[in-house]
Protein backbone atom coordinates (compact mmCIF):
# COMPACT_ATOMS: atom_id res chain seq x y z
CA UNK A 1 0.00 0.00 0.00
CA UNK A 2 1.21 3.44 -0.86
CA UNK A 3 2.47 5.11 2.32
CA UNK A 4 1.43 8.56 1.15
CA UNK A 5 -2.07 7.26 0.51
CA UNK A 6 -2.22 5.74 4.00
CA UNK A 7 -0.99 8.99 5.47
CA UNK A 8 -3.76 10.81 3.64
CA UNK A 9 -6.27 8.27 4.90
CA UNK A 10 -5.13 8.82 8.47
CA UNK A 11 -5.47 12.60 8.09
CA UNK A 12 -8.85 12.20 6.43
CA UNK A 13 -10.03 10.05 9.30
CA UNK A 14 -9.22 12.96 11.60
CA UNK A 15 -10.93 15.50 9.32
CA UNK A 16 -7.53 17.11 8.78
CA UNK A 17 -7.09 16.55 5.06
CA UNK A 18 -7.52 19.46 2.61
CA UNK A 19 -10.87 19.43 0.84
CA UNK A 20 -9.43 18.84 -2.63
CA UNK A 21 -7.55 15.72 -1.46
CA UNK A 22 -10.64 14.57 0.43
CA UNK A 23 -12.70 14.54 -2.73
CA UNK A 24 -10.29 12.21 -4.48
CA UNK A 25 -9.73 9.95 -1.49
CA UNK A 26 -13.45 9.72 -0.67
CA UNK A 27 -14.06 8.39 -4.15
CA UNK A 28 -11.37 5.76 -3.73
CA UNK A 29 -12.42 4.89 -0.17
CA UNK A 30 -15.98 4.18 -1.18
CA UNK A 31 -14.75 1.49 -3.64
CA UNK A 32 -11.53 0.10 -2.21
CA UNK A 33 -12.24 -2.69 0.30
CA UNK A 34 -8.65 -2.81 1.54
CA UNK A 35 -8.76 0.90 2.27
CA UNK A 36 -12.10 0.44 4.00
CA UNK A 37 -10.63 -2.32 6.19
CA UNK A 38 -7.81 -0.01 7.26
CA UNK A 39 -10.35 2.75 7.87
CA UNK A 40 -12.36 0.39 10.10
CA UNK A 41 -9.30 -0.59 12.10
CA UNK A 42 -8.46 3.09 12.63
CA UNK A 43 -11.94 3.41 14.13
CA UNK A 44 -11.37 0.36 16.35
CA UNK A 45 -8.02 1.77 17.53
CA UNK A 46 -9.73 5.03 18.49
CA UNK A 47 -12.50 3.20 20.33
CA UNK A 48 -9.93 1.18 22.26
CA UNK A 49 -7.91 4.25 23.25
CA UNK A 50 -11.10 5.93 24.44
CA UNK A 51 -11.81 2.78 26.43
CA UNK A 52 -15.33 2.54 25.10
CA UNK A 53 -16.32 -0.29 27.34
CA UNK A 54 -19.16 -2.53 26.30
CA UNK A 55 -18.69 -1.67 22.63
CA UNK A 56 -17.87 -4.68 20.52
CA UNK A 57 -14.86 -3.94 18.39
CA UNK A 58 -15.57 -6.86 16.10
CA UNK A 59 -19.11 -5.72 15.48
CA UNK A 60 -20.80 -6.49 12.20
CA UNK A 61 -22.93 -3.39 12.49
CA UNK A 62 -21.55 -1.88 9.28
CA UNK A 63 -22.37 -5.08 7.39
CA UNK A 64 -25.91 -5.05 8.75
CA UNK A 65 -26.43 -1.40 7.82
CA UNK A 66 -24.94 -2.03 4.40
CA UNK A 67 -27.30 -4.94 3.85
CA UNK A 68 -30.28 -2.89 5.01
CA UNK A 69 -29.61 0.06 2.74
CA UNK A 70 -28.77 -2.12 -0.24
CA UNK A 71 -32.50 -2.54 -0.74
CA UNK A 72 -33.05 1.17 -0.37
CA UNK A 73 -33.04 3.43 -3.40
CA UNK A 74 -29.81 5.33 -3.82
CA UNK A 75 -29.87 8.79 -2.31
CA UNK A 76 -29.67 11.29 -5.10
CA UNK A 77 -29.96 14.96 -4.36
CA UNK A 78 -31.39 16.29 -7.58
CA UNK A 79 -29.78 19.28 -9.15
CA UNK A 80 -33.18 20.88 -9.43
CA UNK A 81 -33.05 21.69 -5.72
CA UNK A 82 -29.86 23.64 -6.19
CA UNK A 83 -31.10 25.21 -9.37
CA UNK A 84 -34.27 26.34 -7.66
CA UNK A 85 -32.17 27.91 -4.96
CA UNK A 86 -29.97 29.61 -7.52
CA UNK A 87 -32.71 30.84 -9.81
CA UNK A 88 -33.51 34.03 -7.92
CA UNK A 89 -29.88 35.08 -8.13
CA UNK A 90 -29.66 34.33 -11.85
CA UNK A 91 -32.98 35.87 -12.84
CA UNK A 92 -31.15 38.94 -14.17
CA UNK A 93 -28.40 38.46 -16.78
CA UNK A 94 -24.98 39.43 -15.56
CA UNK A 95 -24.53 42.05 -18.28
CA UNK A 96 -27.71 43.76 -17.14
CA UNK A 97 -26.52 44.31 -13.60
CA UNK A 98 -24.44 47.50 -14.34
CA UNK A 99 -27.39 48.90 -16.24
CA UNK A 100 -29.64 48.24 -13.30
CA UNK A 101 -27.21 50.16 -11.11
CA UNK A 102 -27.29 53.07 -13.54
CA UNK A 103 -31.08 52.92 -13.64
CA UNK A 104 -31.21 52.96 -9.88
CA UNK A 105 -28.88 55.96 -9.70
CA UNK A 106 -30.91 57.74 -12.37
CA UNK A 107 -34.16 57.10 -10.57
CA UNK A 108 -32.68 58.46 -7.35
CA UNK A 109 -31.44 61.54 -9.17
CA UNK A 110 -34.82 62.04 -10.84
CA UNK A 111 -36.52 61.66 -7.50
CA UNK A 112 -34.24 64.25 -6.00
CA UNK A 113 -34.93 66.70 -8.85
CA UNK A 114 -38.67 66.19 -8.58
CA UNK A 115 -38.43 66.67 -4.84
CA UNK A 116 -36.55 69.93 -5.23
CA UNK A 117 -38.93 71.19 -7.90
CA UNK A 118 -41.80 70.29 -5.67
CA UNK A 119 -40.21 72.01 -2.71
CA UNK A 120 -39.49 75.28 -4.53
CA UNK A 121 -43.13 75.92 -5.57
CA UNK A 122 -44.10 75.01 -2.06
CA UNK A 123 -41.93 77.76 -0.77
CA UNK A 124 -43.46 80.14 -3.24
CA UNK A 125 -46.87 78.74 -2.47
CA UNK A 126 -46.22 79.39 1.14
CA UNK A 127 -46.46 83.03 0.20
CA UNK A 128 -49.77 82.99 -1.61
CA UNK A 129 -51.04 86.15 -0.05
CA UNK A 130 -48.97 88.60 -2.08
CA UNK A 131 -49.66 86.88 -5.37
CA UNK A 132 -53.35 86.60 -4.70
CA UNK A 133 -53.51 90.06 -3.33
CA UNK A 134 -51.55 91.29 -6.27
CA UNK A 135 -53.95 89.81 -8.74
CA UNK A 136 -56.85 91.09 -6.72
CA UNK A 137 -55.18 94.41 -6.73
CA UNK A 138 -54.89 94.39 -10.46
CA UNK A 139 -58.49 93.36 -10.80
CA UNK A 140 -59.54 95.95 -8.32
CA UNK A 141 -57.43 98.47 -10.07
CA UNK A 142 -58.93 97.50 -13.39
CA UNK A 143 -62.41 97.56 -12.01
CA UNK A 144 -61.86 100.93 -10.49
CA UNK A 145 -61.77 103.82 -12.77
CA UNK A 146 -58.49 105.68 -13.27
CA UNK A 147 -60.21 108.50 -11.64
CA UNK A 148 -60.30 106.75 -8.37
CA UNK A 149 -56.67 105.94 -7.51
CA UNK A 150 -57.45 105.92 -3.81
CA UNK A 151 -58.92 102.49 -4.21
CA UNK A 152 -55.55 101.12 -5.05
CA UNK A 153 -54.71 98.71 -2.32
CA UNK A 154 -51.13 98.09 -1.55
CA UNK A 155 -50.81 94.47 -0.40
CA UNK A 156 -49.17 93.85 2.87
CA UNK A 157 -45.77 92.37 2.57
CA UNK A 158 -45.74 89.07 4.34
CA UNK A 159 -42.57 87.69 5.78
CA UNK A 160 -40.73 85.63 3.21
CA UNK A 161 -38.44 82.82 3.89
CA UNK A 162 -36.40 82.80 0.74
CA UNK A 163 -35.86 86.44 0.00
CA UNK A 164 -32.11 86.53 0.31
CA UNK A 165 -31.26 84.25 -2.61
CA UNK A 166 -33.78 85.99 -4.84
CA UNK A 167 -32.12 89.32 -4.19
CA UNK A 168 -28.86 88.02 -5.50
CA UNK A 169 -30.65 86.46 -8.40
CA UNK A 170 -32.47 89.70 -9.08
CA UNK A 171 -29.23 91.62 -9.11
CA UNK A 172 -27.83 89.15 -11.57
CA UNK A 173 -30.85 89.33 -13.83
CA UNK A 174 -30.92 93.10 -13.70
CA UNK A 175 -27.27 93.29 -14.52
CA UNK A 176 -27.77 90.82 -17.31
CA UNK A 177 -30.72 92.68 -18.68
CA UNK A 178 -28.52 95.68 -19.33
CA UNK A 179 -26.75 93.67 -21.96
CA UNK A 180 -29.63 91.61 -23.22
CA UNK A 181 -31.84 92.46 -26.12
CA UNK A 182 -34.83 94.69 -25.51
CA UNK A 183 -37.22 91.90 -26.34
CA UNK A 184 -35.78 89.69 -23.67
CA UNK A 185 -35.55 92.59 -21.32
CA UNK A 186 -39.21 93.22 -21.51
CA UNK A 187 -40.42 89.94 -20.37
CA UNK A 188 -42.34 89.29 -17.26
CA UNK A 189 -39.54 87.65 -15.40
CA UNK A 190 -37.24 90.59 -15.87
CA UNK A 191 -39.93 92.84 -14.64
CA UNK A 192 -40.52 90.71 -11.60
CA UNK A 193 -36.84 90.50 -10.86
CA UNK A 194 -36.46 94.22 -11.33
CA UNK A 195 -39.22 94.84 -8.84
CA UNK A 196 -37.56 92.40 -6.48
CA UNK A 197 -34.28 94.23 -6.82
CA UNK A 198 -36.03 97.44 -6.15
CA UNK A 199 -37.59 96.23 -2.92
CA UNK A 200 -34.42 94.55 -1.84
CA UNK A 201 -32.43 97.69 -2.15
CA UNK A 202 -30.70 97.01 -5.40
CA UNK A 203 -28.61 99.76 -6.79
CA UNK A 204 -30.81 102.17 -8.61
CA UNK A 205 -28.19 103.30 -11.01
CA UNK A 206 -30.18 101.97 -13.88
CA UNK A 207 -33.65 102.95 -14.77
CA UNK A 208 -34.39 99.92 -16.83
CA UNK A 209 -36.16 97.94 -14.09
CA UNK A 210 -38.44 100.85 -13.45
CA UNK A 211 -39.09 101.05 -17.11
CA UNK A 212 -39.99 97.40 -17.15
CA UNK A 213 -42.31 97.81 -14.25
CA UNK A 214 -44.00 100.62 -16.09
CA UNK A 215 -44.34 98.55 -19.19
CA UNK A 216 -45.71 95.60 -17.23
CA UNK A 217 -48.15 97.85 -15.51
CA UNK A 218 -49.27 99.10 -18.84
CA UNK A 219 -49.65 95.59 -20.04
CA UNK A 220 -51.69 94.72 -16.99
CA UNK A 221 -53.89 97.62 -17.68
CA UNK B 1 -9.37 23.85 8.09
CA UNK B 2 -13.01 22.89 8.32
CA UNK B 3 -13.62 20.38 11.08
CA UNK B 4 -15.96 18.32 8.95
CA UNK B 5 -14.37 18.47 5.52
CA UNK B 6 -13.73 14.76 5.00
CA UNK B 7 -17.11 13.72 6.37
CA UNK B 8 -18.70 16.25 4.09
CA UNK B 9 -16.90 14.89 1.06
CA UNK B 10 -18.23 11.43 1.90
CA UNK B 11 -21.71 12.82 2.48
CA UNK B 12 -21.66 14.53 -0.89
CA UNK B 13 -20.74 11.26 -2.51
CA UNK B 14 -23.66 9.52 -0.79
CA UNK B 15 -25.94 12.32 -1.94
CA UNK B 16 -24.69 11.62 -5.44
CA UNK B 17 -25.83 8.00 -5.14
CA UNK B 18 -22.63 6.35 -3.83
CA UNK B 19 -23.67 3.91 -1.10
CA UNK B 20 -20.06 2.86 -0.54
CA UNK B 21 -19.32 6.29 0.88
CA UNK B 22 -22.06 5.82 3.46
CA UNK B 23 -20.46 2.51 4.42
CA UNK B 24 -17.26 4.44 5.21
CA UNK B 25 -19.21 6.82 7.43
CA UNK B 26 -20.83 3.90 9.26
CA UNK B 27 -17.46 2.22 9.82
CA UNK B 28 -16.03 5.43 11.18
CA UNK B 29 -18.81 6.24 13.63
CA UNK B 30 -20.28 2.86 14.57
CA UNK B 31 -18.37 2.53 17.85
CA UNK B 32 -19.10 6.10 18.90
CA UNK B 33 -22.77 5.70 18.11
CA UNK B 34 -23.16 2.41 19.97
CA UNK B 35 -21.39 3.93 22.95
CA UNK B 36 -23.75 6.90 22.78
CA UNK B 37 -26.86 4.72 22.63
CA UNK B 38 -25.61 2.70 25.58
CA UNK B 39 -26.39 5.71 27.76
CA UNK B 40 -30.03 4.77 27.22
CA UNK B 41 -29.87 0.98 26.99
CA UNK B 42 -27.39 -1.15 28.86
CA UNK B 43 -27.54 -4.06 26.54
CA UNK B 44 -24.83 -3.90 23.82
CA UNK B 45 -26.87 -5.93 21.35
CA UNK B 46 -29.88 -3.67 21.78
CA UNK B 47 -27.64 -0.64 21.49
CA UNK B 48 -26.35 -1.98 18.19
CA UNK B 49 -29.91 -2.49 16.95
CA UNK B 50 -30.77 1.09 17.81
CA UNK B 51 -27.56 2.35 16.24
CA UNK B 52 -28.39 0.40 13.11
CA UNK B 53 -31.83 2.00 13.00
CA UNK B 54 -30.27 5.41 13.51
CA UNK B 55 -27.86 4.86 10.63
CA UNK B 56 -30.69 3.80 8.33
CA UNK B 57 -32.74 6.84 9.33
CA UNK B 58 -29.73 9.02 8.66
CA UNK B 59 -29.28 7.46 5.24
CA UNK B 60 -32.90 8.15 4.36
CA UNK B 61 -32.65 11.71 5.65
CA UNK B 62 -29.39 12.52 3.89
CA UNK B 63 -31.08 14.36 1.00
CA UNK B 64 -32.15 16.95 3.56
CA UNK B 65 -28.66 17.27 5.07
CA UNK B 66 -27.22 20.60 3.94
CA UNK B 67 -23.99 20.58 5.88
CA UNK B 68 -25.02 23.41 8.17
CA UNK B 69 -23.75 21.36 11.10
CA UNK B 70 -21.09 18.67 11.31
CA UNK B 71 -22.23 15.29 10.05
CA UNK B 72 -21.59 13.61 13.39
CA UNK B 73 -23.57 16.29 15.24
CA UNK B 74 -26.48 15.61 12.91
CA UNK B 75 -26.07 11.85 13.28
CA UNK B 76 -25.77 12.26 17.05
CA UNK B 77 -29.20 13.93 17.22
CA UNK B 78 -30.80 11.21 15.13
CA UNK B 79 -29.29 8.52 17.36
CA UNK B 80 -30.43 10.23 20.56
CA UNK B 81 -34.00 10.54 19.26
CA UNK B 82 -34.00 6.96 18.04
CA UNK B 83 -32.75 5.71 21.40
CA UNK B 84 -35.32 7.72 23.34
CA UNK B 85 -38.14 6.45 21.15
CA UNK B 86 -36.86 2.90 21.53
CA UNK B 87 -36.84 3.19 25.30
CA UNK B 88 -40.36 4.64 25.34
CA UNK B 89 -41.75 1.96 23.05
CA UNK B 90 -40.00 -0.74 25.08
CA UNK B 91 -41.49 0.61 28.29
CA UNK B 92 -44.96 0.59 26.73
CA UNK B 93 -44.66 -2.99 25.54
CA UNK B 94 -46.41 -5.65 27.62
CA UNK B 95 -44.31 -6.96 30.48
CA UNK B 96 -44.03 -10.69 30.83
CA UNK B 97 -44.29 -11.62 34.48
CA UNK B 98 -42.72 -14.82 35.68
CA UNK B 99 -44.08 -15.60 39.14
CA UNK B 100 -41.72 -18.49 39.54
CA UNK B 101 -38.68 -16.26 39.54
CA UNK B 102 -37.51 -13.41 41.69
CA UNK B 103 -37.12 -9.94 40.15
CA UNK B 104 -33.34 -10.27 40.12
CA UNK B 105 -33.53 -13.54 38.29
CA UNK B 106 -35.97 -12.03 35.75
CA UNK B 107 -33.61 -9.10 35.12
CA UNK B 108 -30.71 -11.46 34.66
CA UNK B 109 -32.78 -13.51 32.26
CA UNK B 110 -33.62 -10.37 30.29
CA UNK B 111 -29.96 -9.43 30.05
CA UNK B 112 -28.99 -12.88 28.87
CA UNK B 113 -31.74 -12.85 26.25
CA UNK B 114 -30.50 -9.47 25.08
CA UNK B 115 -26.93 -10.64 24.84
CA UNK B 116 -27.87 -13.77 22.96
CA UNK B 117 -30.27 -11.96 20.67
CA UNK B 118 -27.43 -10.91 18.45
CA UNK B 119 -24.58 -13.04 17.25
CA UNK B 120 -22.73 -12.52 20.49
CA UNK B 121 -20.71 -15.70 20.51
CA UNK B 122 -17.99 -16.56 22.99
CA UNK B 123 -15.56 -16.32 20.09
CA UNK B 124 -16.76 -12.79 19.43
CA UNK B 125 -16.24 -11.76 23.02
CA UNK B 126 -12.74 -13.24 22.96
CA UNK B 127 -11.97 -11.34 19.77
CA UNK B 128 -13.05 -8.03 21.30
CA UNK B 129 -10.83 -8.68 24.30
CA UNK B 130 -7.97 -9.70 22.03
CA UNK B 131 -8.30 -6.52 19.99
CA UNK B 132 -8.24 -4.41 23.14
CA UNK B 133 -5.20 -6.16 24.51
CA UNK B 134 -3.34 -5.91 21.23
CA UNK B 135 -4.09 -2.22 20.75
CA UNK B 136 -3.16 -1.36 24.32
CA UNK B 137 0.09 -3.34 24.07
CA UNK B 138 0.93 -1.67 20.75
CA UNK B 139 0.32 1.77 22.24
CA UNK B 140 2.57 0.98 25.19
CA UNK B 141 5.32 -0.07 22.78
CA UNK B 142 5.13 3.20 20.83
CA UNK B 143 7.87 5.84 21.10
CA UNK B 144 6.77 8.58 23.47
CA UNK B 145 6.16 11.25 20.80
CA UNK B 146 3.95 8.92 18.74
CA UNK B 147 2.05 7.76 21.81
CA UNK B 148 1.44 11.32 22.98
CA UNK B 149 0.25 12.40 19.53
CA UNK B 150 -2.24 9.55 19.07
CA UNK B 151 -3.57 9.84 22.63
CA UNK B 152 -4.03 13.60 22.35
CA UNK B 153 -5.91 13.01 19.13
CA UNK B 154 -8.09 10.02 20.04
CA UNK B 155 -8.57 10.46 23.75
CA UNK B 156 -8.60 14.23 24.11
CA UNK B 157 -9.98 14.96 20.65
CA UNK B 158 -7.49 17.73 19.91
CA UNK B 159 -7.01 19.02 16.38
CA UNK B 160 -3.65 18.71 14.66
CA UNK B 161 -3.04 22.40 15.24
CA UNK B 162 -3.74 22.07 18.95
CA UNK B 163 -1.50 19.04 19.20
CA UNK B 164 1.23 20.91 17.35
CA UNK B 165 0.98 23.72 19.88
CA UNK B 166 0.99 21.28 22.78
CA UNK B 167 3.98 19.33 21.46
CA UNK B 168 5.75 22.39 20.08
CA UNK B 169 6.20 21.00 16.58
CA UNK B 170 4.83 21.69 13.08
CA UNK B 171 1.39 20.44 12.08
CA UNK B 172 2.98 18.26 9.41
CA UNK B 173 5.00 16.48 12.09
CA UNK B 174 1.82 15.83 14.06
CA UNK B 175 0.16 14.35 11.01
CA UNK B 176 3.18 12.11 10.43
CA UNK B 177 3.38 11.00 14.07
CA UNK B 178 -0.30 10.10 14.24
CA UNK B 179 -0.08 8.20 10.98
CA UNK B 180 3.02 6.26 12.13
CA UNK B 181 1.35 5.46 15.46
CA UNK B 182 -1.73 4.13 13.69
CA UNK B 183 0.39 2.10 11.29
CA UNK B 184 2.33 0.51 14.13
CA UNK B 185 -0.86 -0.42 15.98
CA UNK B 186 -2.59 -1.57 12.82
CA UNK B 187 0.33 -3.86 11.94
CA UNK B 188 -0.08 -5.67 15.25
CA UNK B 189 -3.83 -5.73 14.81
CA UNK B 190 -3.59 -7.37 11.40
CA UNK B 191 -1.30 -10.04 12.81
CA UNK B 192 -3.98 -10.91 15.33
CA UNK B 193 -6.60 -11.37 12.71
CA UNK B 194 -4.50 -13.06 10.07
CA UNK B 195 -2.48 -15.29 12.35
CA UNK B 196 -4.96 -15.92 15.12
CA UNK B 197 -8.64 -15.63 14.66
CA UNK B 198 -8.40 -14.72 11.00
CA UNK B 199 -11.53 -12.62 10.86
CA UNK B 200 -10.42 -9.32 9.51
CA UNK B 201 -13.76 -8.89 7.80
CA UNK B 202 -15.44 -8.70 11.22
CA UNK B 203 -13.95 -5.28 11.70
CA UNK B 204 -15.93 -4.06 8.76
Amino acid sequence: MNEELDSQLSAMFDNELPAAECELLARRLSRDEELKGRWSRYAAIGATIRAEGGVRLNTNLAVRVNTAISSEPAVVVTKSVEIVREQPRRAMPRWLMPLSSVALAASVAAGAILFLRYESPTQVASQPAPATSGSQTLVANTAASPAAPDSYVVPKTLPRRSVVPSTQLANYVVAHSEFSSPVNRRNLLSAFMASESGTAGAPSGSDEPNEDVTDDAKTAH
Amino acid sequence: MSADVSDLSLVRRVQGGDKGAFDALVRKYQHKLVKLVMRYVRNPAEAEDIAQEAFIKAYRALPQFRGDSAFYTWLYRIAINTAKNAVVSRDRSPIEYNIDRSSDAAEESYDMQGRMKDSETPEGLVLTDEIRRTVNAAIEALPEDLKTAIVLRELDGLSYEEIAAAMDCPVGTVRSRIFRAREAIDRRLREVFEGGLGRTEDLG
